[in-house]
């Protein structure tokens, strides 16, 4: 009798218990997101201009069409892909560096860890316009200060120039995410367990071969997620490129969301904004497949 | 991890929250959208609480939006119809908002306010899409552009006023000096740079629109005007390296901090300026023409629009007409927010008259000209002029090329 | 001192000064009188500091509502997505289940679109719901967007944990329900932590849905109140740079407290679970 009901107890926890753990998650996630989402997909075929609701034109595959001979969205999509490459790399690299500093025993560890946090904390309005004021081409501080250490002969208009203006947002975005970065990796090392150090140190392991052989594989996962979670966000965040140089000067800092967010709300062209936007959707849904499918012949993640 | 009691306390705060959101209300109210340039002026906020004293009617419920997401939340208001009855507005908007009906024409209304003689009459074109449109938007405070210029430093080399272009030109190249990080004119190729880009375009004869509403923005006379403007920057070099981004942050500080010589702006940054500067060493002079005969500058307006949806526009208007009356243009006009007020008998008065700064922006109201109002200004003063010029100055486009972008986008339906 | 001490010390030392460098420049600011903001040559110290910006933030600003309105909205928001987001990523995790791997992909795709392109269809939705103006509105769409990064963020951390621990505590007759709370939580909670952090601050500094949402100052959050004192001639550097250090101050004093949990992991758990 008891065995009986044990097992109809197990096949529910097999078969509904999982469903039903996530059906919060879905509940929300279909209640919220779903519609906005099939209404940015819908309009996309469409011609658009919130101000005109009743003027609601079906173009098919036009806006399609349009984007892929856009010049603009070509030089767009460029500067995309070195944001997104080059700011998650850094901040990566940065938040490693910054995750084994915390790891250490010293004096006054929570304060540190807690400063640490600062960049994330900031509003973003605020670190964009700081970073305007100090990367500044007539009174910045960071102009003065190379100039002091003799680095550059003369003021730099970093944010004015085409060359310097997407590097210059970059690394106010990688200041701003090397905290993530570092408190995610953290985590994840503070969940590996000090035996497997001891034993390593007893074998005579140096603390490089103890980061390699130990930590690096442990951490794996996380530095997997992480990174995949900070591209998908770091594509569709452009808070500091709008504030800081609104993807100028001419093109030459605009990213993907940035013209996306133009084409609906300056131009009122919201079928095309949207076309812009389920695009790169598209290219990420298929990088981030790529690249789990890549890392997973190593360790599974799902 | 969850408690019962976490569980308990944080329906009740639910409770709480829906409590708050329901109450009831008898009054119109009447929904006003607005930005401000400073958040703890007092000033808005004591008229809104008197006009509400003197309607018991009518209850004014206002919000404070911040001006960079102003455009895009109105846009999203009006889209999902959820717009407020009325609204403070800048004249670049109104063609895309007219063209899509969403402004109430205030003509009818007007007609029965008896301060619509006091207002400058020029500047209710301000408020209107062609000369025969009914007016949509009430002019209420602006600005006409000007340039100020650092008279201690003309004084020390002994240069003129820049009373006109050919000295303005003169004068900016003899007082650049790239190794002291001096320059002549502080240029604004950045967000908000349109209007002082327009400013030197009319002074030069150029027009976007000839008198019957053509687009005329590609006309040689245009081109070459633009051209000479971006020369300022590319061959001249009297403006600081950074000119492509610099929007009025930058340009206001070049200019406080003794990196520039000249700014165009207008009487908004007059405080500002002679606080830092020294009242004695700052000048200021009409917007400079090329041909001293034929003064032209640029005037933006901000007013107050009613917006079409509205179930309240006897109120609405009832609101932004007390707004436009005397006492309280006086009041708007003299606080930190303060521009220009439209009305002839504020203008007129001492206050207005003894201060060089209002005195020179008032002088050029007669003679100032506004961005036409084409459904497609919205976007050129959003962006596409911002990309469009600075192309220009890093040398990626020709002039031609610039103004025959802007020319179709006026053009587009 | 050893010479291993010295160098740990020496690298606390330049990441603190890369990670506070620019926001001391912020304070440094903060204090500094208008007339001293613009000079040439630049000036780095204030001759005669003020916190003048600080107290007309307080007195003269709604910023006090502004925080306390953000503190309430994270704190819900933590609480409903953390809850969520654990029983999402326990099912993923612990479980084989058809349609696994494009059920967790569906989670992502909600991220895969700039949040500026929803906001008038959330803003209607908002508007349906009757929550318009309050906090309601923003705690359901920050735990909507938080949950799910926070969903795969603490399925890597679950997955890290051995499975002969949940099976040990099985066969000592735990439900699977009992095996998240008595032995997946508090070993995952290096992990949790993080996440809470993650949404906590995602929230905190969440600024577009804030600005859709409420147009009352008496529902409005920090970033939203931050950007009125951006205004179209008058920037107020004062307000804004003080506003920028207060706004930090409470999150990373919650953070010193409990980040000692960050450390109360496997080591601990592995041996009395």
């Amino acid at each position: 009798m008891l065995s009986e009901r044990n097992s109809y107890f197990n096949k529910w926890e097999k078969r509904v218990l999982p469903f039903l753990l996530l059906l919060p998650a879905f509940t929300l996630i279909i209640g919220i997101v779903a519609y906005p989402i099939i209404r940015a997909i819908y309009l996309s075929f469409h011609s658009f201009n919130p101000l005109k609701p009743s003027i609601f034109k079906f173009v098919g595959l036009e806006n399609y069409i349009r984007v892929l001979n856009d010049p603009i969205f070509i030089i767009a999509l460029k500067n995309s892909i070195i944001w997104i490459v080059g700011v998650v790399f850094f901040q990566f690299l940065g938040g490693l560096l910054g995750a084994i500093i915390l790891k250490q025993n010293f004096k006054g560890r929570a304060f540190v860890r807690g400063l640490s946090l600062i960049p994330w904390v900031t509003p973003s309005v605020l670190i964009a316009i700081m970073w305007i004021w100090m990367l500044d081409g007539n009174y910045g501080i960071i102009n003065d200060i190379l100039l002091k250490l003799g680095l550059i002969s003369r003021y730099i208009p970093w944010l004015a120039q085409k060359d310097t203006s997407l590097p210059a947002v970059m690394i106010a975005d990688i200041w701003r995410g090397i905290p993530f970065f570092a408190i995610m990796l953290l985590a994840a090392m503070e969940a590996i367990p000090d035996e497997l150090y001891e034993a390593a140190r007893i074998d005579g392991a140096n603390s490089f071969m103890i980061f390699l052989n130990i930590t690096w594989p442990l951490i794996l996962p996380t530095v997997i997620i992480t990174t995949m979670l900070r591209i998908i966000w770091t594509a569709n965040h452009m808070d500091l490129v709008l504030i800081m140089t609104d993807g100028g000067p001419g093109f030459s800092s605009l990213i993907i969301p940035l013209m996306s967010y133009h084409t609906a709300y300056k131009q009122l062209n919201f079928g095309y904004g949207s076309t812009i936007a389920i695009l790169q959707g598209v290219f990420l849904v298929i990088i981030i497949s790529l690249y789990l499918r890549l890392l997973r012949k190593g360790e599974s993640i799902y | 991890m969850f408690k019962k009691s976490q569980f308990i306390i944080f329906l009740v705060l639910i409770l709480i929250l829906f409590a708050f959101s329901i109450q009831g209300q008898k009054k119109t109210i009447v929904k006003y959208w607005l930005w401000l340039d400073d958040p703890t002026d007092p000033m808005f906020p004591d008229l809104v609480k008197q006009f509400n004293s003197l309607n018991p009617d009518i209850q004014v419920e206002y919000e404070l939006i911040p001006l960079s997401q102003y455009y895009d939340k109105l846009v999203n208001a009006v889209g999902a119809g959820v717009a407020p009855d009325c609204a403070r507005f800048k004249d670049w908007w109104l063609g895309a908002f007219v063209d899509a009906n969403a402004l109430e024409p205030l003509d009818s209304y007007l007609k029965n306010w008896n301060g619509y003689k006091d207002v400058v009459s020029n500047l209710w074109n301000t408020g209107k899409i062609s000369a025969k449109s009914p007016v949509y938007m009430m002019p209420h405070q602006f600005i006409t552009f000007y340039l100020y210029y650092r008279r201690d430093w003309f004084k020390e080399k002994n240069l003129p006023p820049p009373t006109d272009l050919s000295k303005f030109l003169e004068a900016a190249k003899k007082l650049t000096d790239p190794s002291k990080n001096r320059y002549g004119f502080g240029l604004r190729g950045g967000s908000g740079g349109q209007d002082q880009w327009l400013a030197f375009l009319v002074a030069q004869g150029a027009r976007l629109v000839d008198r019957n509403g053509k687009v005329i923005a590609d006309s040689p006379e245009a081109i070459l005007a633009n051209q000479w403007y971006i020369d300022l920057y590319r061959v001249h070099k009297v403006a600081p390296p950074s000119a492509p981004t610099d929007a009025y942050a930058q340009v206001l500080g070049a200019f406080q901090a003794g990196i520039t010589a000249m700014m165009a702006h207008h009487v908004g940054s007059s405080v500002l300026v002679t606080q830092k500067l020294g009242e004695e060493n700052v000048g200021v002079v009409p917007m400079p023409p090329s041909d001293p005969k034929k003064p032209a500058t640029m005037v933006t307006m901000s007013g107050n629009v009613i917006l079409s949806g509205s179930k309240n526009k006897e109120a609405a208007f009832k609101f932004i007409s007390w707004l436009t009356e005397k006492e309280q243009m006086d009041k708007w006009s003299r606080s930190r927010q303060g521009q220009l007020p439209v009305l002839k008998s504020v203008a007129s008065l001492p206050y207005y008259r003894n201060n060089i700064f209002f005195k020179v922006s008032l002088d050029q109201a007669k003679y100032a000209i506004s961005w036409p109002p084409l459904p497609g200004v919205g976007y050129i003063s959003a962006q596409l002029w911002q990309s469009l010029m600075q192309r220009a100055l890093l040398g990626e486009i020709t002039s031609k090329e610039m103004m025959e972008e802007i020319a179709n986008a006026l053009r587009k339906k | 001192m050893k010479k291993s001490e010295f160098f740990k010390y020496f690298f606390v030392f330049l990441w603190l000064t890369f990670i506070l460098a620019p926001y001391i420049w912020i304070f440094i600011t903060s204090i500094k009188s208008y007339d001293e903001l613009y000079t040439f040559p630049l000036k780095y110290l204030p001759s005669k500091p003020t916190f003048e910006g600080y107290k007309l933030l307080i007195e003269t600003t709604p910023f006090l509502t502004y925080m306390k309105n953000s503190i309430i909205v994270a704190i819900f928001t933590v609480t409903i997505a953390l809850f969520v987001a654990i029983l999402a990523s326990y099912s993923f995790s612990r479980f084989n289940f058809k349609g696994k791997t494009p059920l967790s992909f569906v989670f992502l795709v909600t991220q895969m679109f700039p949040a500026i392109l929803l906001a008038i269809p959330l803003f209607l939705l908002m508007r349906n719901l009757k929550i318009l103006n309050t906090p309601f509105s923003l705690i359901l769409a920050h735990s909507t967007f938080a949950v799910p990064f926070t969903t795969w963020m603490i399925t890597g951390f679950l997955k890290s944990i051995p499975r002969e621990l949940d099976e040990a505590a099985q066969i000592d007759g735990c439900t699977k329900l009992g095996v998240l709370r008595h032995i997946i939580i508090p070993l995952a909670s290096p992990g949790i932590i993080a996440a809470t952090i993650y949404i906590f601050i995602y929230s905190w500094n969440e600024f577009l849905y804030a600005l859709t949402f409420t147009s009352d100052i008496k529902a409005r959050t920090i970033p939203v109140g931050l950007h009125t004192f951006m205004g179209e001639y008058i920037i107020r550097w004062d307000l804004l740079t003080a506003g920028g250090i207060i706004t930090g101050l409470p999150v990373i004093i919650f953070f010193m407290f409990i980040q000692r949990y960050l450390i109360k992991g496997l080591t601990k758990g592995a041996i009395t679970g």
